[in-house]
């Protein structure tokens, strides 16, 4: 089992958003999770990665043998867990190359591997640029600094591909992108499929999964997972919408622990 | 615009009225026989006669300050007289009903009725009419909870233990030229002592009021919460509409010991001087408290009058985990200058300060902002945040900030941020086309920028700054 | 006045040649300067205490030693280069430096020695400078080394002009630039000086930019050790004139430098970043001051500075907005790192503002932690302590980046990162 998560609740400034998560993710296996907004889709991804601030009231996350929740920041990251953020930060002055040649070192170290040497480094580098079909120029930047919504999550899905995680959080990595844009983070996290690593799509909308196809598809409503499913789940979601959820439907929530 | 606002700037002044109460005034002038005659005045005992003289010592050596964005003529210490007290507070009135009427009326006046019975709930008052202390309300109930709460000159005698260890404790004599001088002339003010534990039951509050002539004012208040115990207090400040200067010298302690809280908060209206700036109060006053462990002072004053302000209410977060916050709002228009704000002084472990200034310039007017954050060596952890905002009204006042920050722990933070705006002409339109008027509109604009600071006041005053504001900012619009 | 100040006193009385008369002027207003101490608000958190009773032989063209003065590498700047405050000759690429005379200077640039600029005008001087710096009027009685510079109007003189300033002998030096660039010519200036033994030397930099012109300005004072440094670099700004500064300090025993910046015409644009960086007893002191006194101008100003060990930073950025000076547009960013607890910092931004249609803002900081970007990088599995070291040079390097010229940057970059891992490391 790559990730079993086992009755989570988090609270971010004394506000619960995370109410009782269960779920369990399987090595080489995509998971969608949906949800309207405010259903704590974000908050899984943070709490699942550290962030600060983000409490973890109780429950437990037990990551690759690892109890996730144990780890710093940094300690989560290097035994293969990798967030794309929605709304990557920018870092002025902070070059993006000399960043992740230190990110993708520290975590080869973590993994017993040697780390890169700087002409090794700048030829993977350049390849998985230009796999996301980023111009090399970007990587001489302050790390995201001054790029557009699309340039940053193309950056987000370049270091997933350099740090070869075992486990990828995708946070609405479909969010503010064109058709075009959409395609190369797709076709970027398909190319990282391998039938061991895996992935948890967060997103709002069905769209993203048209073109990276779930296992699972589970909806995130208050903080609980409400539904789970197949990939038809998603498209009963296109078709009617979050509002079934506001029916205060106790039935809605059975099969939700599948 | 400007011009017909240079026009509309007749300022009201509500409380400009002089009362007809027949004083006792000293001579003016200022040596160590008048130093005597204050402390015989008072029956003080031997070791503050003493303590006010070594004071005064000092304070003929010393230099009046003048590094403040402020210009007036030079004070003439010689021609104020330092002590003036109604005659008919010679025998002290026993309660309320041998005070003299004329008294209750002048307070009544102001808005600040001295029978308990008519007074706001909750508030307990100590007015103090030039150099005395004339009544202080709801003492008895304070008792009940063991909190002191009397004029400065009778907790003297009898409180001597208490006074002795904390006066000059916080501001010590030497500490500036106007503290200094208070020190050796001061003639009344609250002392307020809150015992163990104890949260005091209502509000207290001391109203300043000046009357006579070419008299100074030098109160100084101390307040001494002991560990624990919360209390917030009060003051207000007025004074009649006269075409001289007036010297308003005062000094207040505050001691915050382990876990106490102090919420000191200032409507401070002394009369500001006419539009061309004749008259008014020269207010320099020296505020300080100190902070024990995880004890919090909270400085929140509204500043309208006085000719010149200069003034920096101050923490010394001496205790780990203490907090020090200083919300104030400065107003000022036609000739007024105003320089002040605070210094937060960070000596604990995990010591917190939060500044919020907002200054407002309207006339021809001056208003700076200067403060003072330090993070001592072993302030680790310790965190500020200061916000300072300007607002201009009219092109021919100005606005100023001086912020000073010094630091020397690597685990301190400090973050300093400061703008300047003014009301702009399409704010003005929104307003007007909405159906308020001009004045209306500033009046609701300026009220906008000064929340963070009014929501920080106890809410009796809060509606009472803000109508303050109000009358202050009255045709200060074409 | 200290005897220091009583002996450049004496020196000046002694000084006679064609700029007599400006000197006398800065003599009087010498004369009547107080010697600063703590209370003295433009110096009250450096004290002169080392510099009070010093005495010093002045420098002579004798001390000169034969060594190169080091290029910056893809720069070819035309370097004229002075040593003790002394002028050598102008060099190029390196090369030994030849006697003014013998120099080829590209179109459009003419200079002279500061003694054998008889036709500027007198009034060209202390334009751009305030009389109220103390060592300003030093240098104003004392220089008589120097440049006078002048950009012909409508002309673009590319290549970077290096006036470069080595202190190698325990000597007092005294020496001083004017830059005049006519209306609208272009043209990049770069004031370098370094080099750490117990000297006491004052370098000040006037600059006159006329209507449309635009001047790139580079100014290190990359002192050290026992150097007591007092320099300042002042500017004028006519109509649509652009200027874009870049100011980098280290410091040494009394490092000062101040910087004015004058909008003496209208819509003028000034872009000025600061950085230092301190360590392990060095003391700077930063003083910038910016006046708006006409309608319609823009400043943007900002500075950074990491303080090491047991250094001293000052930073004091004055905003000042006349009466007059409406649909300005000013602000002020200064940002600061304590690193050790040996060390200290000071800053005083000031906003004076005497006119109401203006967007002003400054903001100050002392060691605030950019909680998200090490939580992102964090994420990306660098620990938590290698992160901060990334971010604090990040910042640092940040303003580095903006300099318009690559090759300075360029070498400039690895210069500051040996600095600040050395910081790191201690």
């Amino acid at each position: 089992m790559m990730l079993t998560i086992k009755d989570l609740q988090a609270s971010v400034e004394d506000k619960t958003i995370l109410k009782g998560l269960n779920l369990t993710v399987n090595a080489g296996e995509v998971h969608a999770i949906m949800g309207p907004n405010g259903a704590g889709k974000s908050t899984l991804g943070y709490v699942l990665s550290g962030r600060e601030g983000y409490e973890v009231e109780q429950g437990k996350v037990d990551f690759d043998g690892h109890d996730l929740l144990d780890m710093e920041v940094d300690e989560r990251a290097q035994a293969g867990l990798f967030l794309a953020f929605q709304y990557p930060v920018e870092i002025p002055g902070v070059s993006n190359m000399e960043f992740m040649k230190e990110s993708v070192n520290t975590v080869r170290k973590a993994r017993g591997e040697e780390p890169y040497t700087a002409a090794e480094f700048l030829k993977i580098a350049k390849a998985a640029s230009q796999q996301v079909n980023l111009p090399l120029d970007f990587l001489k930047r302050g790390v995201n600094e001054g790029f557009s919504g699309g340039e940053k999550k193309r950056n987000e899905i370049m270091q997933m591909i350099l740090l070869e995680p075992k486990l990828c959080i995708l946070d609405e990595s479909d969010s503010g992108l064109d058709i075009d844009a959409l395609k190369v983070v797709a076709d970027g996290v398909n190319s990282q499929r391998d039938g061991k690593r895996s992935f948890i799509v967060v997103t709002h909308y069905q769209r993203l999964l048209d073109f990276i196809e779930p296992d699972f598809v589970h909806i995130l409503a208050d903080g609980k997972i409400v539904k789970s499913g197949g990939p038809e789940l998603a498209k009963e979601v296109e078709a009617s919408g979050y509002a079934w959820l506001d029916n205060g439907d106790a039935t809605a929530t059975q099969g939700a622990t599948a | 615009m400007s011009d017909q606002l240079d026009q509309a700037i007749a300022r009201k002044y509500d409380a400009g009225f002089v009362s007809d109460i027949e004083s006792d005034t000293f001579p003016i002038g200022l040596d160590e026989s008048v130093i005597e005659r204050i402390s015989a005045m008072k029956n003080e005992p031997e070791w503050m006669l003493e303590w006010r003289l070594q004071a005064f010592r000092s304070w003929l050596k010393m230099k009046e300050p003048d590094w403040a964005h402020l210009g007036y003529d030079p004070i003439d210490y010689q021609s104020i007289s330092y002590y003036s007290a109604p005659k008919s507070m010679k025998d002290k009135p026993k309660s309320l009903d041998e005070v003299d009427p004329e008294l209750l009326r002048t307070y009544e006046k102001l808005g600040i009725p001295l029978h308990e019975q008519e007074m706001l709930a909750g508030v307990a008052v100590d007015a103090v009419f030039d150099s005395v202390s004339v009544v202080t309300t709801f003492r008895e109930k304070l008792e009940e909870a063991g909190v002191i709460f009397c004029p400065i000159s009778e907790a003297i005698q009898k409180y001597p233990e208490l006074v002795k260890k904390y006066i000059g404790s916080v501001v010590p004599k030497t500490d500036n030229f106007f503290a200094a001088l208070n020190c050796a002339v001061f003639t009344d003010g609250s002392f307020v002592y809150i015992p163990k534990g104890v949260r005091c039951p209502m509000e207290l509050s001391t109203y300043f009021r000046i009357n006579e002539l070419n008299t100074g004012q030098f109160e100084r208040t101390l307040i001494v919460a002991d560990e624990g115990s919360y209390v917030s207090y009060l003051e207000g400040c007025t004074a009649p509409q006269r075409d001289e200067n007036q010297l308003h010298a005062a000094v207040v302690e505050l001691v915050a010991l382990d876990d106490a809280e102090i919420k000191y908060s200032t409507v401070q209206n002394w009369y500001p001087g006419d539009e061309n700036g004749k008259g008014g109060i020269y207010n320099f006053v020296t505020k300080r408290g100190v902070c024990e462990k995880n004890a919090k002072i909270s400085w929140t004053q509204v500043e309208t009058g006085s000719a010149i302000t200069w003034k920096y209410p101050s923490c010394i977060l001496r205790g780990d985990n203490s907090v020090g916050e200083f919300y104030s709002v400065a107003l000022t228009r036609g000739r007024q200058q105003a320089d002040t704000g605070t210094k937060m002084i960070h000596l604990g472990k995990n010591t917190k300060s939060t500044i919020i200034s907002k200054g407002i310039s309207a006339g021809n007017s001056s208003n700076a902002y200067r403060g003072l954050v330090k993070m001592g060596p072993g302030a680790d952890g310790a965190r500020n945040f200061t916000e300072c905002d300007s607002l201009l009204i009219g092109d021919k006042c100005a606005a100023h900030t001086f912020p000073y920050i010094e630091s020397s722990n690597p685990s301190a933070i400090v973050e300093h941020e400061a703008t300047t705006s003014k009301v702009s002409d399409d704010q003005l339109f929104l307003c007007q086309q909405r159906g308020l008027d001009e004045e209306k509109a500033i009046s609701m604009i300026v009220n906008g920028f000064c929340k963070e600071v009014f929501k920080e006041l106890p809410m009796e005053f809060a509606v009472e700054a803000g109508k303050l504001l109000e009358i202050s900012l009255e045709g200060s619009v074409g | 006045m200290s005897e220091w100040l009583a002996s450049v006193v004496d020196r000046a009385e002694r000084v006679d040649d064609w700029l007599s008369p400006a000197r006398q002027q800065a003599l009087q207003r010498l004369l009547e300067q107080r010697w600063p101490t703590r209370r003295t608000e433009a110096w009250r958190y450096t004290s002169l205490h080392t510099l009070e009773k010093l005495q010093l032989p002045l420098a002579s063209a004798a001390e000169n030693s034969t060594s190169e003065i080091p290029v910056i590498d893809g720069l070819q700047s035309l370097d004229f280069v002075f040593e003790n405050g002394q002028f050598v000759g102008v060099a190029e690429a390196g090369h030994k430096p030849q006697p003014l005379e013998q120099a080829r200077l590209p179109n459009g640039l003419s200079v002279h020695a500061l003694l054998d600029s008889a036709n500027t005008e007198l009034s060209a001087f202390n334009k751009a400078k305030p009389s109220h710096h103390l060592f300003g009027l030093v240098n104003d009685v004392l220089a008589q080394q120097g440049l006078v510079i002048h950009i012909k109007a409508g002309a673009t003189v590319a290549q970077p002009i290096r006036v470069v300033n080595r202190l190698s002998a325990d000597v007092e030096s005294h020496h001083r630039v004017l830059v005049v660039v006519g209306e609208g010519a272009k043209a990049t200036v770069i004031e370098h000086g370094f080099g750490s033994c117990a000297s006491v030397s004052t370098a000040f930099a006037e600059f006159t930019l006329a209507a449309n012109s635009q001047l790139e300005h580079y100014r290190f004072a990359l002192h050290g050790g026992e150097a007591q440094f007092f320099g300042g670099s002042h500017f004028n700004l006519g109509e649509h004139a652009r200027l874009n500064s870049t100011v980098v300090g280290y410091g040494s025993q009394i490092s000062r430098l101040d910087i004015d910046l004058n909008h003496v015409g209208e819509h003028a644009y000034a872009k000025m970043n600061a950085v230092y960086l301190l360590a392990p007893k060095e003391h700077f002191d930063l003083h910038t001051s910016i006046e708006h006194m006409v309608p319609n101008g823009t400043t943007e100003e900002n500075a950074r500075g990491i303080v090491g060990d047991k250094a001293r930073a000052v930073f004091n950025g004055r905003i000042h907005i006349h009466r007059d000076a409406q649909k300005t547009l000013a602000e002020l960013n200064n940002r600061n790192l304590l690193l050790s607890r040996g060390g200290h910092i000071a800053t005083k931004p000031e906003l004076e503002i005497y006119a109401d249609d203006v967007q002003c803002a400054h903001g100050a900081t002392v060691a605030e932690i950019a909680e998200k970007e090490l939580y992102y990088l964090q994420t990306r599995g660098i620990p938590r302590s290698q992160a901060l070291v990334m971010l604090n040079f990040g910042f640092i390097q940040e303003l580095v980046n903006q300099m318009p010229n690559k090759a300075i940057s360029e070498w400039l970059a690895p210069q500051l990162r040996e600095r600040f891992t050395a910081m790191e490391q201690k």
